[in-house]
C-alpha cells in the first residue's frame, strides 16, 4: 500500500552521509588526539622528624609528562600556604622525586601538589600531600612571601584532551557512552509523540509501528549505555555496579521500555495493543521525566556530571573535548534515527504479512552480556596505559552490539521481503 | 464528584459482601510479617528493619492492586461502560486502592511492631513513620492502579502488573527507604518533610496521568 514510503529521498541519504562522516571524525577523533599531561599518584613518606621539623620524601607520578626535559619544580598549597619543595630529581619523563621540609606546627596537614615545567605547564593533584605526625596550629604561616609564584612557565602543547585523575584515557569514552543515552532519549521522545497521536482521534496502526520501532531501537542504545557504563565504572569505581541515582536512573528507564515490550507481547489483538501500550508508554515517560529530573537532586551522585564530579562544567569540558562531543552527538543520533527508519520498514512489513496470513512473526530481542572473568589480571589489563583499554572495551561492546543489529536487521529485512513477495507475488521495494 | 463517591461505595459494599477479597490482602500482609519474622527471628537492627517494612508493603500494595473485582468481569464492564464516565470510574478505582493499601500499611505497622518491634522509633518518630508508610501507600496506590487496569486489560494478572509496576516504583521505594532509614537513624520528622512532600507530590502526579489517560482504556475495542 506504501510503496513509495520506503523510496528515501536524496536529501535524507545526505543526511545519513553526513552522520556517517560525523561518526567517521569522531572516531578519529577519540582514538587520535593525545590526552593531556597529568599527575597520575603521588606517593609520601616521612624520612625524618626532629624537634626542628619533618622531612618527606615525595615521589610523584606523572602521565604523559616530560620530567626530564621540562625542568620541573614542584611546591605543595593549602590556601595561602605555598611550599616549595627541594632536591627535585626527574627519573624519567613520567617520575620524579623530591624532599619537603616542614616544621612541626603546620596550618593544615594535607596539601594538594602542583608541578610546574617548561613544556606541560602547571598540573596539579589534589589532596595529595599529608603530612603525617605534625601538629595543625591555627594562625601559622609558612609561605611569607607569596610573590615567589608569579614566574610559572605557561603549557606549550598542542591540540589534547584534558586530564583528569582516575578517568585519565577514559575521558574518551565522552564520545562514545554519553550519546548512547542522548540517542536513546532521542527515540524515546519520538516514541512519546508517536504515541501521543495513536491515542489521538484518527490514529492509525502506523503511528503504533512508529512508537513501537523507536523504542525497539532505543533500548538497544539504552543497554550498550548499561554495558559500557558497566565497563567504566568497574575500572573507575571499582565495581561494575554501583548505587547512584544516575545509574539508578538508567536502569529503571531500561526495564520500564522493556516491561513496554513485555507488554506488547501479551496482547494480541493489534487494536487493543496498540492502545494498551500507548497508554503505558505516556505513563511511564512522563514519570520517567518527574522522577530522572526530580529524584537526583535528592542524593548525591558520583556519575561525572553530577554533584561537582568533573563532566560538563566549562572548567572540565574544555574546548578540545566540545570540539569532539558534540559532532559525535549529532552523529550517533543519525545513526539512531537511521536504525529507526529500518525498524520501522519491518514493523510495517511485518503488519502487512500479519495481515495477509493472519499469522504475526517475532523478531528474537538478542542481549549482549559480559561474562565476569578473574578479576585481577582483567585489572591489569584495563587499567594499563592510562586507562585506554576501557575505551577500547566500550568501542568494542558499541561496534558489536550496533553491528549485530544491524547484521539481525539485515536478515530480518531479506526474510520478511522475500515473505511478503512469496505472498501476494509482487516486489515490495 | 457524586458519581466518583458512588462507585467508590458500590466497591466498597462489594468488598465487604464478598469478604474474602480483604480477608486475603490482610491474610498476605500478616503471613509476610510473619514470614520476615521467622527469617530474622527475633529484633533485627535498623537497617534490616527498615528494608523489610518497605518489602512487606511492596509485596502487600502489589497484591493489593491486581486483585481481580466483580467489576472486571467482562459482562459486568460491557454494563458500566454505557453507565460511568470513565474519569469517575478511574477516581473511584484509584480512591478504593488507596483507602484499601492504607489500611494494610497502618495493619502491616502493628503486626511488624508485634513481632518484630519497632526498631529504634518512638513517639514523634514513630507517628511520622506511620505516616510515610500511608503516603507511600498512597503513592504506590496512584501508580500501580492504572498499571494494574492495563495488566487486566491485556488479559494478564498479577505478573503482568509487576513488570510494568516494578520499574516505575523503583523511585517511590528509594525515596521512601531513605525517608524510614532517616527516621531510623533519629531525624525528627520536620527535617525531612522534603521526603513526605516528594511523596504526596508522585501521588498526585500519577493520579492525574491515570485519569487523563484510563479513558483510553475504557473504550470497548
Amino acid at each position: 500500500m506504501n510503496q513509495a514510503m520506503h523510496r528515501t529521498s536524496p536529501a535524507i541519504w545526505a543526511v545519513r552521509i553526513g552522520g556517517l562522516l560525523l561518526l567517521t571524525y569522531t572516531l578519529v577523533m577519540t582514538f587520535g588526539v593525545p590526552l593531556g599531561p597529568g599527575i597520575e599518584d603521588v606517593t609520601v613518606q616521612r624520612t625524618a622528624l626532629t624537634d626542628e621539623g619533618a622531612s618527606f620524601a615525595v615521589d610523584v607520578a606523572g602521565y604523559g609528562t616530560h620530567f626530564t626535559t621540562s625542568a620541573p619544580r614542584v611546591f605543595l598549597k593549602r590556601g595561602d600556604h605555598i611550599v616549595h619543595a627541594t632536591a627535585v630529581t626527574a627519573q624519567d619523563d613520567g617520575h620524579l622525586t623530591c624532599r619537603i621540609d616542614l616544621p612541626l606546627q603546620v596550618p593544615s596537614r594535607s596539601f594538594d601538589v602542583f608541578v610546574n615545567g617548561a613544556k606541560d605547564g602547571t598540573i596539579s593533584f589534589a589532596n595529595g600531600f599529608f603530612a603525617e605526625g605534625l601538629e595543625v596550629k591555627e594562625g601559622i604561616s609558612l609561605s611569607p612571601d607569596g610573590e615567589a609564584l608569579g614566574d610559572l612557565e605557561d603549557a606549550d602543547l598542542g591540540f589534547h584532551f584534558p586530564f583528569q585523575p582516575n578517568i585519565m584515557e577514559s575521558i574518551r569514552n565522552l564520545m562514545l557512552h554519553v550519546p548512547m543515552w542522548f540517542t536513546m532519549f532521542l527515540l524515546m521522545g519520538i516514541s512519546f509523540a508517536q504515541s501521543i497521536k495513536t491515542l489521538r482521534v484518527g490514529g492509525n496502526m502506523d503511528r503504533d509501528h512508529r512508537a513501537v520501532s523507536a523504542v525497539k531501537v532505543g533500548l538497544w542504545f539504552g543497554v550498550l549505555g548499561l554495558l559500557t557504563g558497566s565497563l567504566w565504572a568497574r575500572f573507575t569505581w571499582g565495581a561494575w555496579w554501583v548505587d547512584d541515582p544516575q545509574l539508578n536512573g538508567a536502569f529503571v528507564t531500561v526495564m520500564v521500555y522493556a516491561g513496554y515490550l513485555v507488554l506488547r507481547s501479551s496482547v494480541t489483538d493489534p487494536k487493543l495493543r496498540s492502545r494498551l501500550s500507548a497508554v503505558y508508554n505516556l505513563f511511564g515517560f512522563c514519570l520517567l521525566v518527574v522522577l530522572l529530573m526530580v529524584l537526583p537532586r535528592f542524593t548525591e551522585s558520583l556519575h561525572p556530571g553530577k554533584g561537582g564530579n568533573p563532566a560538563f562544567s566549562s572548567y572540565d569540558l574544555d574546548s578540545a573535548l566540545r570540539a569532539a562531543f558534540y559532532p559525535a552527538v549529532l552523529g550517533w543520533m543519525i545513526l539512531g534515527t537511521w536504525m529507526y527508519a529500518l525498524q520501522l520498514r519491518m514493523e510495517r512489513s511485518r503488519a502487512r504479512i500479519a495481515e495477509a496470513q493472519l499469522m504475526r512473526s517475532n523478531m528474537p530481542l538478542a542481549l549482549l552480556f559480559v561474562t565476569p572473568a578473574s578479576t585481577s589480571s582483567l585489572e591489569a589489563v584495563f587499567t594499563a596505559s592510562g586507562k585506554m583499554p576501557v575505551v577500547v572495551g566500550v568501542a568494542v561492546i558499541i561496534f558489536l552490539g550496533l553491528g549485530l543489529w544491524w547484521i539481525l536487521a539485515a536478515r530480518e529485512l531479506r526474510r520478511l521481503s522475500r515473505q511478503e513477495s512469496s505472498l501476494n507475488g509482487t516486489s515490495p521495494s | 464528584m457524586r458519581e466518583t463517591w458512588f462507585l467508590f461505595r458500590h466497591f466498597w459494599q462489594a468488598d465487604v459482601r464478598s469478604k474474602h477479597g480483604v480477608a486475603g490482602l490482610v491474610l498476605f500482609a500478616v503471613s509476610t510479617v510473619y514470614a520476615a519474622y521467622q527469617v530474622v527471628r527475633g529484633r533485627p537492627d535498623a537497617d534490616t528493619w527498615n528494608a523489610m517494612a518497605w518489602i512487606i508493603l511492596l509485596f502487600t500494595a502489589f497484591n493489593g492492586v491486581s486483585r481481580t473485582l466483580e467489576e472486571d468481569r467482562s459482562e459486568v464492564l460491557a454494563y458500566l461502560r454505557t453507565t460511568v464516565q470513565p474519569v469517575h470510574y478511574m477516581l473511584a478505582r484509584t480512591l478504593h486502592n488507596v483507602v484499601i493499601l492504607s489500611g494494610l500499611s497502618c495493619l502491616v505497622m502493628v503486626f511488624a511492631g508485634l513481632l518484630l518491634g519497632w526498631s529504634d522509633l518512638g513517639g514523634a518518630r514513630l507517628w511520622g513513620f506511620v505516616g510515610a508508610m500511608v503516603l507511600t501507600a498512597v503513592a504506590l496506590g496512584t501508580t500501580l492502579t492504572l498499571l494494574a487496569l492495563i495488566a487486566a486489560r491485556a488479559g494478564a494478572g498479577f505478573g503482568m502488573t509487576a513488570v510494568l509496576g516494578l520499574p516505575l516504583v523503583l523511585p517511590i521505594v528509594l525515596v521512601a527507604t531513605t525517608l524510614g532509614s532517616e527516621l531510623l537513624s533519629g531525624v525528627l520528622v520536620a527535617d525531612t518533610w522534603h521526603n513526605f512532600a516528594f511523596l504526596g507530590a508522585l501521588s498526585a502526579g500519577s493520579g492525574v496521568f491515570g485519569a487523563v489517560l484510563f479513558p483510553y482504556l475504557w473504550r470497548a475495542s
